[in-house]
């Protein structure tokens, strides 16, 4: 045979191979569409990046929270204002000076391996787990002295002071309860369960395939009957962004979450027939994204500085372009998707580039013969494309104005060095998690007693405020929810005021889902939820 | 009977040789001449994201996804591929010339010590070692040729250690050491101009695989953020690539073109100095 | 032979020790490691956790300190534990290396095979056209971009044309019996190994073809012409067998290269390989896994080139080996 028959051959096999494809293909499709009724089948979502263990009580990492709470539960859920829904605790009370919270348990509720559930879990969990090892739960529960279980079904929580934000911290996803049976032996940051986890939760740990996929099945004594209405749960990993969007288009995927595609991708998804985008299932988190100053350096001693800084930045043009309209303009450090704390009357920095010039005049920096007052050095967060791109745009803004900016890019552990650690830079921008409640999240960079290196996201800027300090501490204990929120408002003010960071949006999450899916945007938690009540939709 | 032509003869001799040379040329011209004549800075967002070439007569080649003029990220491009690609095999060619030479020249101990050490950065995996020393330090423009300068040496050093093994013997050399002159000035005046010939065809071949590689990193974004490099762009298309596939197409295309001149110029080179019979 | 055998061991034994100690300084030489990434991830942590965690890991002992402990380690083929994975360094290698090699074993067949067509059609012309455009096309091979040349492959096979699956190496939670579940990765495989093979098809096809036209003008090659066989006979039966070595060697060697050499194909089509593996312990600051991984890979090279070289010797008693 010559060499032509021979690559005759070879192209004949591909196109081969092409035909199977396809017909492979169409036939998955049918067997789909005739699984429409019925419960069962398989829910297919893609978690990026693959997690490094699956129980979110030792690792808060977002990955690991979204897989543990398919598997373990919370003592509650919550609804779409934020305010609990019994799940492992069917009713709580508070005691009339705040220092006791009681929290009734389900009955019936069993264990993966068949061990029923009893408050001695809540108890070990709590004391043991939670309080000791879960990175934000040190400082959440910090206040929590003891649990007591006076019966199987009661857990009493002893607070040393008031802490109404802990009822805003024990969803599945930032405090799942552990089996006390299977961790008391031995360390339990060590224990295999952190790899092959035993719940209360609607699905059962049963397979997990490193760099390719993790897979859970149905949990048939899950105790909410009818629930989950899928067999099988397939967790994929998909590393790049691209490959995901495909996989989403072509089926291949039901659900993923945390802007599992580029954000430019999002508009040609949404218009497709099968697809939905939606931004529901994190207003838990009260995403935001910083602009901070490193108030150690000299270049930012003058207000006036970080003031102009703030009118060169459209922050309307950055939701728009950077974050394709998936955020909006923000006005203070907290959430605009959070009434409860939020506030907008807080001195505003309007897009206003003569003011900006202005006041650096004022504040000293005159342009010099090239036109520049002076240089600093901007380090954007890893994590997203969004945050490269904020860089590059806050480069362009600056240079408007006359300050040249030379960008730093670096990977995760270097950034993490550079801001909390080393203090080594002048300004960064991050996005932060101010969670439901702004004591848990928006503290932490604003609280000089909170100056600790080596700590990300703790207060990197170096930010120091005796008035700012006595608001923040007075929040943490206040129990009228109407005095808490007008200290919050002052907050607010100081912070506008003060100037160490320059809110730049309130960013929106997405999540893309196949709309063959029912019940998906229920749940206020989404894709950090426990997907028991997402079932197929009705044909 | 044998001609023996002048190197301009043979090089020309070749027609994908001339013709990479031309194309090669309009580059290095473009990148020098071209911000001057086309002055829009590649970084200003100066309009609507995601353009295609011909929307706008203002941009040619139509916007990228922040809004940037993708005809003016080309002229910058060639301009900062091209000096990479350059500095980065420079230095190579330079690292690899004076391990090669003093290799080769002192032999014994001396040789095996440095083979030794040449065989380190030979056998750990090229890309993946720029990617970890990028990484970890800063992904900066001089960081980046210093990482594709250390995995790219150790050809060089092998060719020059060959070359000056068998011309270290040669007559001219010996009488050299019996008259006395200094080591350095053996190397550098007797035996390396008698070598220049491969050195520089490898040079040329290491300035179009330094391209190739800073492509690669900056499409794996590690490239440096303050220099709009064709890899750059394509790394910043690669997440629109369903509706603004151009993106990606254009450097790309830009990228496979210079390579393949500087393919074909090497080639040509080759032929040139060292002519082979038949 | 044998003294040989024992110098070359003794060399490729200390270039493997000076590798694992630069590894080990390249590594550790960047600011910020594993721990600050974990707390990153997090999102929170406060001081007390992060400093038990280092202690945990080891990383608060001084740096000649966890040289000497490494290099003792490696000594016993110890190559530690991944921290983030949870897992042995070896183990979590072995699982991932098949993926690898599956790649790189076809790419290189598809570019061996593609660049013994190219480069015998070449040579049996020189300096025609058919030989000019075949050098201009192994060039292209050579100049485009893989990682381009794989997201338009893509486009074009997975989006447009819906004929290939885009990523990953199986279609999950789907069993098509033993060989269905064949076809099912050879699917998965075709885009990245032909993307893979563009880069070394034209190295494969530039040297059949010098290769060639070199065995052509040997004395057996001309023997054979004078003896009256066709040109073709010659060239298939004589000159390809003997024309063919090089290109056996360069496939040796490449393929010891494999762990490294694929590192952007893998990350463009998600293929679960060692490429993956080493870029994702990278960010994550998986030192001890990132690490084992340059340091097999590094062995996998030293040995695969020990063994080329005996064969070449075994299979050319023309060369003399051990001067």
């Amino acid at each position: 045979m010559n060499y032509r028959d021979r690559v005759k051959l070879l192209g004949g096999a591909g196109l081969g191979l092409g035909l199977r494809a396809s017909g492979l293909a169409s036939l998955a499709g049918w067997a789909g569409a005739a699984e429409a009724q019925a419960d069962g089948g398989t829910l297919r979502w893609a978690l990026t990046p693959e997690p490094p263990s699956l129980v979110t009580a030792f690792n808060s990492a977002q990955m690991v929270q979204q897989i543990s709470a398919k598997m373990m539960d919370g003592l509650v859920a919550y609804d779409k204002k934020l305010d609990p829904l019994p799940s492992l605790a069917t009713s709580w009370t508070v005691a009339d000076d705040g220092r006791a919270v009681t929290f009734k348990l389900r009955d019936g509720v069993k264990w993966h391996d068949g061990t029923p559930f009893t408050s001695a879990d809540v108890k070990y969990t709590f004391e043991e787990i939670l309080r000791k090892h879960h990175p934000r739960g040190r400082a959440t529960f910090a206040n929590l002295e003891s649990v007591e279980t006076p019966d199987k079904l009661t857990a009493v929580f002893r607070l040393s002071k008031p802490s109404a934000y802990m009822m805003a911290a024990l969803s599945a996803s930032e405090s799942p309860i552990l089996p006390k049976h299977l961790y008391e032996k031995g360390d339990p940051t060590t224990s295999p369960q952190l790899a092959a986890p035993v719940g209360t939760g609607p699905f059962k740990f049963a397979e997990w395939q490193r760099g390719k996929f993790i897979r859970l099945v149905k949990n048939p004594d899950y105790w909410v009957k009818g629930e989950p209405h899928f067999d099988a749960l397939i967790v994929r990993f998909i590393p790049d962004a691209g490959a995901r969007a495909v996989a989403l288009e072509t089926g291949e995927l039901d659900v993923s979450g945390g802007d599992p595609v580029p954000l430019a991708d999002l508009k040609r998804l949404d218009a497709l027939p099968s697809l939905d985008v939606t931004t529901e299932g994190y207003s838990m988190f009260g995403a935001m994204y910083y602009l901070e100053f490193n108030t150690r350096d000299p270049q930012f001693k003058d207000v006036r500085v970080r003031q102009a800084i703030a009118h060169a930045i459209d922050r309307d043009f950055v939701a728009k372009n950077t974050w394709f309209g998936y955020a909006t303009p923000a006005t203070g450090p907290i959430s605009a998707k959070q009434p409860k704390f939020y506030t907008d009357s807080v001195p505003k920095y309007a897009f206003n580039t003569k003011r900006a010039e202005e006041l650096l005049d004022q504040a000293g920096f005159p342009r010099k013969a090239d036109g520049i007052r002076f240089k600093i050095s901007h380090d954007p967060a890893n994590g997203s494309e969004e945050y490269r791109r904020f860089g590059e745009y806050f480069r362009q803004a600056m240079k408007v104005i006359g300050i040249d900016v030379e960008l730093r890019l670096s990977d995760a552990a270097t950034y993490q060095r550079r801001i909390w650690t080393d203090n080594a830079y002048q300004t960064t921008s991050y996005g932060i998690f101010t969670m439901p409640d702004p004591t848990i999240g928006l503290q932490r960079v604003y609280w000089s007693k909170n100056i600790k290196k080596g700590v990300p996201y703790s207060n990197g800027s170096g930010y120091t405020s005796a008035e700012m300090d006595a608001l923040l501490e007075a929040g943490q204990t206040e129990r009228d929810p109407a005095k808490r929120r007008d200290i919050w408002h002052k907050m607010q003010v100081l912070a506008m005021t003060d100037l160490p960071i320059i809110p730049i949006i309130n960013r929106s999450h997405t999540s893309v889902y196949n709309k063959r899916l029912a019940h998906f945007t229920d749940d206020v938690e989404g894709v950090f939820g426990t997907f028991a009540a997402v079932s197929r939709a009705p044909k | 009977m044998i001609e023996r032509l002048g190197f301009w003869p043979r090089f020309a001799r070749s027609p994908t040789a001339l013709f990479g040379l031309v194309i090669l040329a309009a580059i290095v011209v473009l990148a020098i001449v071209g911000p001057f004549l086309y002055a829009a800075d590649p970084w200003a967002m100066a309009t609507t994201p995601f353009q295609w070439p011909g929307d706008d007569p203002t941009h040619p080649l139509g916007s990228d996804n922040a809004g940037r003029d993708v005809l003016a990220g080309l002229i910058h491009g060639a301009r900062v591929s091209l000096t990479i690609g350059i500095v980065a095999a420079s230095a190579a060619v330079f690292i690899g010339v004076v391990v090669g030479a003093v290799a080769g020249y002192f032999r014994g101990v001396v040789d095996d010590l440095l083979m030794r050490f040449t065989e380190v950065f030979q056998t750990i995996p090229h890309f993946l070692l720029v990617i970890v020393l990028v990484a970890l330090l800063q992904p900066s423009t001089p960081i980046i040729c210093g990482a594709i300068a250390i995995v790219s040496w150790p050809p060089v050093a092998r060719l020059v250690r060959g070359q000056f093994l068998t011309l270290r013997q040669r007559a001219f050399v010996e009488s050299c050491v019996v008259i006395g002159m200094s080591a350095p000035r053996i190397i550098f005046t007797q035996i390396l101009p008698n070598c220049i010939a491969p050195i520089i065809v490898t040079g040329s071949i290491m300035v179009a695989s330094a391209i190739l590689i800073e492509a690669g990193l900056s499409f794996l974004g590690l490239g440096d953020p303050n220099s709009m490099s064709w890899g750059a762009m394509i790394g910043f298309g690669r997440q629109s690539l369903r509706t603004a596939w151009y993106l990606a197409a254009i450097p790309g295309l830009a990228i496979q073109l210079t390579v393949l001149a500087i393919s074909f110029v090497s080639e040509g080179l080759n032929d040139a100095l060292n002519p082979r019979l038949g | 032979m044998g003294r040989f055998l024992v110098r070359r061991l003794a060399q490729a034994l200390l270039v493997l020790v000076l590798i694992a100690c630069t590894n080990f300084l390249i590594v550790n030489a960047a600011p910020g490691d594993m721990v600050d990434v974990m707390a990153g991830e997090s999102g929170a942590a406060d001081a007390a956790y992060l400093a038990a965690l280092r202690e945990k890991y080891s990383l608060d002992k001084p740096l000649p300190v966890r040289l000497g402990r490494y290099l003792g380690a490696l000594a016993t083929l110890d190559l530690g534990h991944s921290f983030r994975h949870n897992e042995s360094v070896v183990r979590l290698i072995l699982s991932r290396f098949p993926a690898t090699l599956l790649l790189m074993f076809s790419a290189l067949g598809i570019a061996l095979v593609g660049g013994v067509v190219l480069g015998v059609a070449a040579a049996r012309r020189p300096g025609s056209l058919r030989d000019s455009v075949i050098s201009v096309v192994a060039l292209l091979g050579y100049s485009t971009p893989l990682f381009w040349f794989g997201l338009m492959l893509t486009v074009l096979m997975s989006v447009k044309l819906g004929l290939l699956p885009s990523s990953g190496m199986s279609t999950i939670g789907e069993d098509f019996g033993t060989l269905g579940n064949a076809v099912d990765v050879g699917k998965h495989l075709l885009m990245p190994a032909v993307t893979l093979a563009l880069f070394y098809i034209s190295t494969y096809t530039r040297l059949m073809r010098a290769s060639m036209l070199e065995v052509s003008g040997m004395d057996f090659a001309r023997t054979a012409k004078a003896k009256g066989l066709n040109e073709r006979q010659v060239a298939y039966r004589h000159v390809l067998r003997n024309a063919i070595l090089p290109l056996v060697s360069l496939f040796g060697v490449q393929l010891g290269a494999v762990l490294g050499g694929s590192v952007v194909v893998e990350v463009v089509f998600g293929w679960p390989g060692l490429g993956t593996l080493a870029f994702d312990a990278l960010f994550q600051r998986d030192y001890n896994l990132l690490m084992g991984i340059l340091f097999l890979s590094s062995v996998l090279v030293v040995v695969v080139n020990l063994g080329v070289d005996l064969l070449y010797s075994v299979l050319d008693p023309r060369i003399e080996v051990g001067r």
